[in-house]
């Protein structure tokens, strides 16, 4: 198993455990080898003293069977006492015996006769024990421990020469606790001593016959001192072997030395140590205790900055000393200056705008939902004011992208200015919106209004003078909607209602408005469908040719015959196309279904087609009118494409190029709705048109406003000397016509001849106006 | 100097019928390491038959003292015999027996002193002196005609031992047995026996020794 500390939450709180706890580990093994080398010290204190006393006790032992044996000796060598052995004088014996064991101070002595007879023993048991003697001393055995009388004897035996060897004299003298109390007096320390003889089962009996059992058997053997276990809890023990007779058991000295006493003396230095390791323990934990606190407290401000740093504060820590933590700390602060540096640029980056520096469209969105948020809590409305320049991108097109962005620039400060306590930001391109808390006394038409004024005076640029003009959509929360997407949309669709109704003014947002709008997607996927669908069909409406008072050209007009909502007016429909792009596909089919129905009408009737600037944008369109004129066999001087100028806005050489190489297949080009907008005169001297279209506008006027007839003169002139031909449209009344032709207009169109008809209806014109038409139409 | 001492008996006891065998009785004996002992007593008693008395004692029997030992360390005598024991020796002895065939004590005597003693009872006599502890003889009084003691190759021939079942016994002081004594019984044919004993023998006491 892996060793593993456990996981702190807490530097300083691992650190002191990780201090403590090595130092508990060092004082814990110092302790250990102290602890035992005091043991292994105290063990061979003792095993010295053991074998000290095991010498002196076998001094002793040689000493004493010296002692005896002489003693012994000089008795079998009295010539009386042999006198008596010999001649088997009992009593004298006896006495004789008797007087030594007193002298001598032993407790047994006896005589064992070569015939095996002991005399001076009376308990007939020991006397039976030492008969079994005879054998040893016959052997020459004269000393040595055996049993008699129930207990361990030390026998001294001397012959007893008269002359021949007639017997032994033998001393017996007690191995008892008695005897052994001389030994352990003898010994520095209080040994216990006591003598085992073995008994035939393997045990070892304590000599007094004690009930004192113990394995003896390995320490004997060992002769040295050795630890061993007894009832009195471990020891150390040394045995000596002592000399036994033949037949009779093994003996042994025990000496043996609790190692509970040797220890004692140690206790208290084992204590002491123990003691010193715990207090050198405590220390440890509270010197790393303040010292971790010292080196985490700096970490821990520097882990609480971090996380409030993560968390988006701004955070600073305080410095504290010149070291590694505190050059940290400095470089920590650093770091949160640059975070927060860059972040206040990000973020300026992220939400505002870069040309005008006003806040841009996310910015607005936020704020937009903070003031939601506000005035859910506090009532009252919000006003969102959606501000558009008119025209814009024409200044853009015609005088270039720096006027275009100065201006921006000015309207953006124009409209700051005029909302002081709105919010103004840029959405992007020519728009911007403002937020603003309307109240009782300031209500958002004076503000609209005031906006509208403001944008207007004149600006001059690079030597330009602009005069700008913005329309204004307004949306209204709670009413308007509730959150700022909704809300901005359906400013964004007043706006545009604003620009429908002629600009420079503001709406208001209606819930129509929405209506409207869900309309126009049902529109647009309507249209998608519509041409699959073959939904569309081309109306004509005729050019009369003042000149030969004739039918000159049809205008091809686009019809949509919606299958459930009936016919759809162009006016409705091809904004809608132009903005998807499906006008590139209807315009395509108009032109071929055109030269279709022309290539059927008499030579001299040609057929006009609108076309979008859209489809000038995208590329294919001469494709598209070679391949018409290709494939119905149209003359292509029939063709005529109308335009109008706001193809030019798109500004660019392609669309001239467009324009010449449909010119060069022969293809006619007429300027349609000529004097509206930007109309310029420079687009005449651009391009060689074939015809100009002289707005409706001017023709209504005709009659009424004294100018306009000098317009149309002035148009019909210039077109003339530019050899081009002259349209106007929306001729209604023969009035109108008179002063046309009156001023050398080429043609003329409007319902004062016809209204836009069908192609069946077109072919009853032509055959009714050219009768030889009709017959070689029936003819063929 | 000891020398072994032979009295070899040629007379034949007077009304004895049986034929003396003249190869005799030849005995070795060995101890159990295989080498000679010497100063073995070798006696033949006659088995189913009263064995007759020695010779008539002699005379001529010493055992004397000199250089603090007794000489010779072994002597066989006859029953009745008179030992003389001369003291060569400068200083005094006092010669003793305890032994049960014969207790004497001859009372410390010097140089050039004579003592004589009668053994009149067969039987081991264990000499002592009560002044030298390693004095120590043996006077082996026999009460056969035929006895003798080993020579140094353990060697002894008995001649004029009638033929029949004899009784061979040899003694020796510290042949370890009872009665320091061993004894078997062989058959004597015309031409003798040749017999051998092997014995253990104790190692002679120490006196003085350490204990």
């Amino acid at each position: 198993m892996r060793l593993q500390l456990p996981r702190f939450r807490q530097l300083r709180t691992r650190l002191a455990v990780l201090y403590a706890g090595l130092f508990g580990l060092a004082a814990l093994f110092v302790s250990l080898a102290l602890f035992a080398i005091v043991e292994r010290n105290a063990t061979r204190q003792v095993q010295s003293e053991l074998v000290a006393t095991g010498t002196v006790f076998d001094r002793l032992w040689q000493q004493r069977t010296a002692q005896l044996g002489g003693a012994a000796g000089l008795l079998a060598r009295d010539f009386g006492f042999r006198a008596a052995v010999a001649t088997g004088d009992e009593g004298t014996i006896v006495s004789a015996l008797d007087n030594l064991r007193r002298r001598m101070k032993v407790p047994v002595a006896f005589v064992v006769g070569m015939d095996g007879k002991v005399t001076g023993i009376a308990d007939p048991k020991m006397r039976e024990e030492a008969a079994q003697l005879w054998q040893a001393f016959d052997a020459g055995e004269t000393s040595g421990v055996v049993r008699l009388g129930g207990a361990a004897r030390h026998v001294i035996a001397a012959p007893i020469l008269a002359p021949n060897l007639v017997g032994w004299i033998v001393f017996a003298t007690d191995l008892d606790g008695r005897e052994m109390q001389g030994l352990q007096q003898l010994s520095a320390i209080p040994i216990q001593a006591a003598v085992y003889q073995r008994q035939p089962d393997g045990r070892w009996i304590d000599a007094s016959g004690g009930d004192l059992v113990a394995q003896l058997d390995s320490t004997v053997a060992d002769g040295r001192p050795t630890r061993m276990v007894t009832h009195e809890g471990p020891a150390v023990a040394l045995a000596k072997p002592l000399p036994a007779m033949a037949g009779a058991p093994r003996s042994a000295l025990l000496l043996r030395y609790p190692l509970e006493f040797a220890l004692a003396g140690y206790r208290q230095l084992q204590f002491g140590i123990a003691l010193v390791a715990l207090i050198g323990v405590l220390v440890t934990i509270v010197a790393t205790w303040r010292m971790a606190r010292s080196i985490t407290r700096p970490i821990t401000a520097l882990d609480a900055a971090a996380q409030r740093l993560a968390a988006g504060d701004e955070v600073r820590v305080a410095v504290e000393g010149r070291d590694e933590l505190g050059r940290l700390a400095e470089s920590f602060n650093r770091m949160a200056e640059g975070i927060a540096d860059r972040e206040q640029r990000i973020r300026h980056l992220a939400f505002n705008d870069l040309l005008t520096g006003l806040p841009n469209r996310a910015l607005f969105l936020e704020h937009l939902e903070h003031e939601l948020r506000a005035r859910e809590r506090n009532g009252g409305t919000v006003a969102v004011l959606c501000v558009d320049l008119d025209d814009f991108k024409t200044v853009n097109d015609t005088l270039g992208h720096p006027v275009g962005d100065a201006m921006l620039r000015a309207i953006g400060e124009r409209l700051c200015n005029a909302a002081r306590h709105g919010f103004v930001a840029r959405l992007g391109g020519d728009e911007f919106a403002v937020i603003i808390r309307p109240g009782e006394d300031d209500p958002v038409e004076r503000l609209a209004q005031k906006l509208l004024e403001a944008v207007e005076p004149v600006l001059r640029i690079e030597g330009n003078e602009l005069t700008p003009h913005a329309s204004i959509g307004i949306a209204i929360a709670p009413h308007d909607g509730a959150d700022a997407r909704t809300l901005l949309k359906h400013a964004d669709l007043a706006l545009h209602r604003t620009k429908e109704l002629g600009r420079r003014s503001f709406c208001f947002f209606e819930e129509a408005l929405n209506e409207r709008a869900q309309e126009r997607r049902r529109l647009e996927s309507d249209l998608r469908a519509a041409l699959r669908r073959g939904e569309f069909e081309l109306y004509f409406q005729p050019l009369f040719d003042l000149a030969r008072n004739r039918i000159g050209s049809f205008e091809a007009l686009l019809r949509w015959n919606h299958p459930t909502r009936g016919q759809i007016s162009p006016l409705e429909f091809i904004p809608v196309a132009e903005e998807t792009g499906l006008i590139v596909d209807i315009g395509a089919w108009a032109i071929r279904e055109a030269c279709v129905h022309a290539v059927r009408w008499p030579g001299h009737v040609r057929v006009a087609v609108n076309v979008s600037p859209v489809q000038f944008r995208k590329p294919g369109l001469s494709e598209v009118v070679l391949q018409a004129l290709a494939t119905t066999g149209l003359e292509p001087a029939r063709l005529e494409l109308e335009i109008t100028e706001s193809i030019f806005l798109e500004g660019s050489d392609a669309t001239l190029g467009l324009l010449h190489s449909l010119r060069s297949l022969g293809v006619r080009i007429a300027l349609d709705d000529f004097g509206t907008g930007y109309s310029s005169l420079s687009y005449l001297q651009s391009f060689p048109f074939d015809k100009i279209k002289i707005d409706r506008s001017f023709i209504q006027n005709l009659l009424t406003r004294p100018g306009a007839t000098a317009i149309v003169r002035a148009i019909t002139d210039l077109a003339q000397a530019l050899g081009m031909e002259t349209t106007a449209e929306g001729v209604e009344e023969s009035e109108q016509l008179a002063e046309l032709r009156h001023h050398g207009c080429s043609s003329v169109q409007g319902y004062l001849f016809s209204r836009p008809i069908d192609s069946i209806a077109v072919d009853a014109l032509l055959a009714e106006e050219d009768p030889e038409w009709r017959r070689q139409r029936l003819a063929g | 100097m000891r020398v072994p001492f032979l009295f070899a008996v040629v007379l034949l006891t007077p009304g004895l019928a049986t034929p003396v065998a003249p190869g005799g009785v030849t005995i070795n004996v060995r101890g159990a390491d295989g080498k000679p002992v010497r100063d073995a007593v070798v006696t033949v008693h006659l088995a189913g038959r009263a064995t007759p008395p020695p010779q008539a004692p002699g005379v001529d029997y010493v055992v004397s003292q000199k250089d603090i030992q007794f000489h010779p360390f072994v002597l066989v005598v006859p029953t009745g015999s008179q030992v003389a024991f001369p003291n060569l020796d400068p200083v005094r002895h006092q010669v003793y027996s305890f032994s049960a065939a014969k207790r004497f004590e001859l009372k410390l005597y010097a140089k050039e002193q004579n003592r004589s003693v009668q053994f009149d009872k067969p039987g081991v006599v264990a000499l002592g002196c009560n002044i030298h502890d390693q004095m120590t003889a043996f006077i082996d009084v026999v009460d056969t005609p035929w006895a003798a003691k080993t020579d140094a190759q353990g060697n002894v021939v008995l001649n004029g031992v009638p033929a029949g079942t004899v009784t061979v016994a040899i003694w020796h002081p510290y042949l370890r047995a009872p009665g320091n004594s061993l004894s078997k019984t062989v058959a004597l044919g015309a031409g003798g026996v040749r017999d051998s004993f092997t014995v253990a023998l104790r190692s002679p006491p120490r006196m003085g020794g350490d204990y």
